[in-house]
């Protein structure tokens, strides 16, 4: 038995150096002129940018090949891969040279680092002209552009006609009492008429569901208000209403997955996400697939026409001192930004990006997608776009409270209100 | 024991026979539910969590083993997990031998130190530790993950070893000590032999530890040459979508060297070794 | 004279050598990020840029940080219920279990099985069995008439629904347990047997007795494990609703997510000087007089 054990650990012990040295041993094959790039990339796996990215990048290292070499290095786990970001840029080093973040309040604050390359002072105008001008604008800060507007996202609402024309209503509602009307319908048909949410960081269907009647009732710089305004109150008095009479019963604490779930079983109507949820092979199987249409909520005050959207990804890179390093990021940059790029992207993907490109989606529901962004008159963020993540874990944690009827509207307002930075 | 079946003796032992009934029971269910769920669609798992697959999908097992790399991460992992344990121990078991069975000012000071490490919450350290492998050169090697996970394990296992070695009876050593042993002797004849339990037990929470790590993995590497599985396992959660059901064929199958890490190390060693236990 | 003189020295120099590689480790993983967050937190740094001096502004903000208390509260409760519930019933198993009944292997196994399936799937399939039309409720409904509940949606037994799902896998502490049970020297059993001792009288007069060492440390260790509690339950509920099941490290990992490294950092110091002050007081509480060792003569 003893003898078994040394000989296990010396096997061990042999096969874990030789792993050592292998695994170091490839780190040393890179030829020393070529520019070797990584990039910490989270189109990988699953996602359905990941084909596309990977052949264009593919593609690039062939074209520039001995002078660039792309390496996509893989982040599976989008919230690790967040933790990844802020860790390494608090020890003082670049993730990679190329990665993304989700741009918000939050995040602004890496624009204080100078870890991170200045697009502003490298882009020429006729790259600039490529981006949608308004979300260069969101993503600059005091004159500096330290990410790059890429993905973007409208977060509409999601209607089951096919539930909707089971008890009777053929359009989607155009005005609150037509919504309630229908829900009422609905309810009493035994189908929940909302998915709605308060559980994970974020309430994420619930939170659109907010945004949506926010800025209906408060107009396009509703975010810029002091949270205890009626616009907020009465925005939460009719989502507690929601989430009490018409969602399903274990709306209080129900996470992202629960909330999808509901909707792709039939079991509610109205759903609300943004389009990476349209490409999803479970939601194609589902019957009720190609009855789906996408829309705003009616409005629930004066502002009408406008759509929630966010930036969902964008660009940032390593700044260096080594110009031909710098010009060899702004190059692929250039590449992957490119409108005929981006279009092989959305092409595979559905996805919606803040550079401007001919694509239109040929199926049904990715284009709903662009047609209602094109259809809004204008835009306006969500909440956790627009106010970042702290503001938004108050009001996910709150909201669970407000929906028990522990507290009230007003109440529930001025506790998220003590979590805005002013 | 040939106990006499009284009444009372009857009800203790279905009492007893209930609880591990129970108790098994409420382990082996997720262990059930994870290997039905790897066999339906995504959205049969959306739909209902609980339910039979209406078709077998076998293919999430081809695609855990192909889309994720799942040889090389699990060969990372056996090694990273493996080495950890030996180094983790190795270095413990002289610690903790000088904790319990030497007398000298201070000891308790350090003892308490070490253990305290207990209730550190390793997320708080992640820059620290950034910042340490990066500089030293080790991101992205196995031996950052090694070492990691060596250092984060040691006040448990000296909190473990150090207890099992306070139990052996002072008499033993002193009798080596008229033998003539000396302190190495000691160490590596008496104490190490007879705390070999403890060890163990050290070993495989070091083990589970090292196994399931992830956080810090997806942190200190970035490539698949240093990737362990459960980098792997995540692959199938990119930012907008889950493929739960790969993904748990991926568990199901890094469970099953786990299980056999587990097993061997209770039965082969532990089991050699208390084979004139206590009889029931 | 001269052997103990020479003795005396090899001892020192053995246990320097000895105590030097654990040493080494805990100094470049523990004592230093200790250092260095005690630091940041007495700073205003959010993860970017120079660290600006701010005084104990985070210590007062903690201190009254209703969050940061309520994750207290709910981490005493964890800890209690993992030292004296989770703890006991392992016990209770490895008690069984030593006395080898049919099929001890197979339980041993299995009674583990849940440490090694990955947290994420154990999460998803309680936050499952949990929903108020999941098969908690239909069971709790045909035995009891039980109206259906909404457990983890429910602030009031959100938090005993999490610890429950924890303290019922008593695989970790219960490998302890058996491993020192086995240790116990089969002659104690004999003699007592001999003396016409129960089943029940034995178990309590030498197992355990002669595992109360092995009970102090486990216990030690299941509270600890309490108190920096993260994982199951940020996957389960996320800390919500309210706050309900917050811990400490959740809002630490919040506060990190919200790029508020200083008040992780203050959060993470109180939370390893707590634990230092609760493993001493545990320690002078039951460990003082090493029991084990006298035992076992």
């Amino acid at each position: 038995m003893v003898r078994t054990l040394k000989n296990l650990v010396v096997l061990l012990v042999v096969l874990s150096l030789t792993g050592m040295l292998f695994a170091q041993s490839q780190s040393e094959v890179a030829p020393v002129k070529e520019v070797e790039l990584r990039w910490a990339s989270i189109w990988v796996g699953n996602d359905s940018k990941a084909p596309a990215v990977e052949a264009l990048v593919a593609e690039y290292n062939a074209k520039n090949a001995g002078k660039i070499k792309v390496v996509i290095e893989p982040q599976p786990d989008y919230n690790a891969y967040e933790q990844k970001v802020r860790t390494s840029l608090a020890a003082g080093q670049a993730p990679a040279d190329i990665f993304t973040i989700k741009f918000n309040p939050t995040t602004e604050t890496f624009y204080q680092s100078n870890l991170l390359m200045d697009f502003s002072k490298v882009m020429d105008g006729q790259w600039k002209a490529t981006f949608d001008a308004g979300s260069l604008q969101q993503s600059t800060v005091d004159g500096v552009l330290k990410s790059l507007p890429m993905e973007t996202a409208i977060l509409p609402l999601w209607y089951n006609m096919d539930a909707f024309k089971s008890v009777g209503v053929t359009s989607v509602p155009k005005t609150m009492d037509e919504l309630y009307a229908a829900f009422d319908k609905l309810k009493a048909a035994g189908i929940a008429p909302s998915s709605q949410m308060t559980g994970d960081t974020n309430a994420w269907t619930s939170m659109i569901w907010f945004s949506h009647l926010a800025v209906s009732l408060g107009g396009v710089n509703v975010w810029d208000k002091p949270f205890t305004d009626p616009a907020f109150v009465e925005a939460a008095t009719i989502l507690k209403n929601m989430i009490t009479n018409y969602s399903t019963s274990d709306a209080v604490g129900l996470g992202a997955g629960g909330s999808g779930g509901h909707f792709l079983a039939g079991r509610t109507a109205v759903f609300s996400n943004g389009p990476w949820y349209a490409g999803r092979a479970d939601l194609a199987a589902t019957p009720f697939f190609d009855s789906i249409k996408i829309g705003s909520l009616p409005p629930a005050g004066d502002t009408t026409d406008f759509m929630i959207s966010r930036l969902q990804a964008n660009i940032c890179a390593a700044s260096t001192k080594d110009k031909s390093r710098e010009a060899a990021i702004v190059d692929f940059l250039q590449y992957l930004t490119s409108p005929a790029s981006i279009a092989r992207i959305s092409e595979g993907s559905g996805a919606m990006f803040a550079i401007k490109t001919d694509y239109l989606p040929t199926k049904s529901l990715q284009k709903q997608f662009y047609e209602s962004a094109n259809a809004a008159k204008t835009t306006s963020f969500d909440l956790e776009a627009a106010l970042g993540a702290e503001v938004t874990l108050e009001f996910a944690q709150q909201l669970g409270a407000l929906a028990l009827g522990r507290i009230s509207a007003e109440e529930f307002c001025a506790l998220v209100d003590r979590k805005i930075e002013r | 024991m040939q106990s006499k079946r009284t009444p009372l003796w009857v009800v203790s032992n279905i009492m007893k026979w209930i609880l591990l009934s129970t108790l098994l029971a409420l382990a082996i269910l997720p262990l059930v539910w994870l290997f039905i769920s790897s066999l339906r669609t995504n959205l049969e798992l959306q739909i209902s969590p609980f339910g039979w697959p209406e078709k077998f999908q076998w293919v999430n097992y081809s695609k855990a083993l192909h889309m994720a790399n799942l040889p090389r991460l699990l060969l990372n992992s056996v090694i990273v997990a493996a080495m950890a344990v030996i180094v983790n121990t190795l270095v413990t078991s002289m610690a903790a031998f000088i904790l319990s069975r030497e007398h000298f000012k201070g000891r308790d000071v350090i003892y308490t130190i070490l253990t305290a490490g207990v209730l550190v919450p390793v997320i708080s350290f992640m820059v620290p530790y950034f910042s340490l492998i990066t500089k030293t050169g080790l991101y992205n090697t196995l031996t950052a993950l090694i070492f990691v996970y060596t250092a984060v394990n040691i006040p448990v296992s000296i909190f473990l070893v150090t207890a099992f070695m306070k139990s052996i009876p002072k008499e033993l050593e002193e009798a080596a000590i008229i033998d003539g042993c000396g302190f190495f002797k000691r160490f590596s004849k008496i104490i190490l032999p007879l705390s070999r339990s403890g060890l163990v037990t050290a070993a495989t929470f070091c083990f589970i530890y090292s196994w399931n790590e992830f956080l810090m993995a997806m942190l200190l590497t970035s490539s698949v040459e240093s990737r362990t599985i459960q980098l792997g396992i995540k692959f199938f959660s990119s930012q907008f979508i889950t493929d739960y059901s790969s993904m748990y064929a991926a568990v199901i199958i890094t469970i099953i060297p786990s299980v056999g890490g587990y097993i061997f190390l209770h039965d082969k060693i532990i089991g050699g070794l208390t084979a004139g236990g206590v009889k029931g | 004279m001269q052997a103990t003189g020479t003795q005396n020295r090899t001892n020192w120099a053995g246990r320097i050598l000895f105590l030097l590689p654990v040493s080494l480790f805990f100094f470049f993983f523990f004592i230093y990020p200790f250092f260095f967050t005690l630091f940041t937190s007495f700073t205003s740094w959010r993860g970017i840029g120079a660290m600006k001096f701010n005084g104990i502004a985070n210590y007062i903000k903690l201190a009254s940080d209703p969050t940061f208390r309520k994750a207290l509260g709910n981490n005493l409760i964890w800890a209690l219920c993992q030292g004296f519930i989770q703890v006991p019933l392992a016990c209770l198993v490895a008690i069984i279990l030593v006395r080898k009944p049919k099929g001890w292997r197979f339980l041993r196994t299995a009674y583990y099985l849940p440490n090694v399936i990955s947290t994420v799937a154990l999460a998803m399939v309680w936050v499952a069995i949990y929903n108020v039309n999941g098969p908690l409720n239909a069971i709790l409904g045909k035995l009891f008439g039980m109206e259906s509940k909404n457990w983890l949606g429910n602030p009031d037994t959100a938090i005993f629904a999490v610890i429950f799902q924890t303290v019922i896998y008593i695989g970790y502490f219960m490998i302890v347990l058996l491993a020192s049970a086995m240790n116990i020297s089969r002659s104690l059993y004999e003699a007592a047997e001999i003396d016409g001792a129960s089943t029940f009288q034995q178990e309590l007069h030498i197992t355990l007795p002669m595992l109360r060492g092995t009970l102090v440390t486990t216990m030690t260790l299941a509270m600890a494990y309490g108190m920096r509690h993260f994982e199951s339950t940020f996957l389960m509920t996320g800390g919500g609703p309210a706050y309900a099941t917050t811990t400490m490290g959740i809002d630490l990992y919040l506060k990190m997510d919200a790029l508020r490294y200083s008040e992780a950092s203050t959060a993470g110091v109180f939370l390893i000087l707590l634990g230092t002050v609760v493993i001493t007081l545990l320690r002078k509480l039951f460990g003082k007089s090493d029991p084990m060792s006298e035992m076992a003569q």
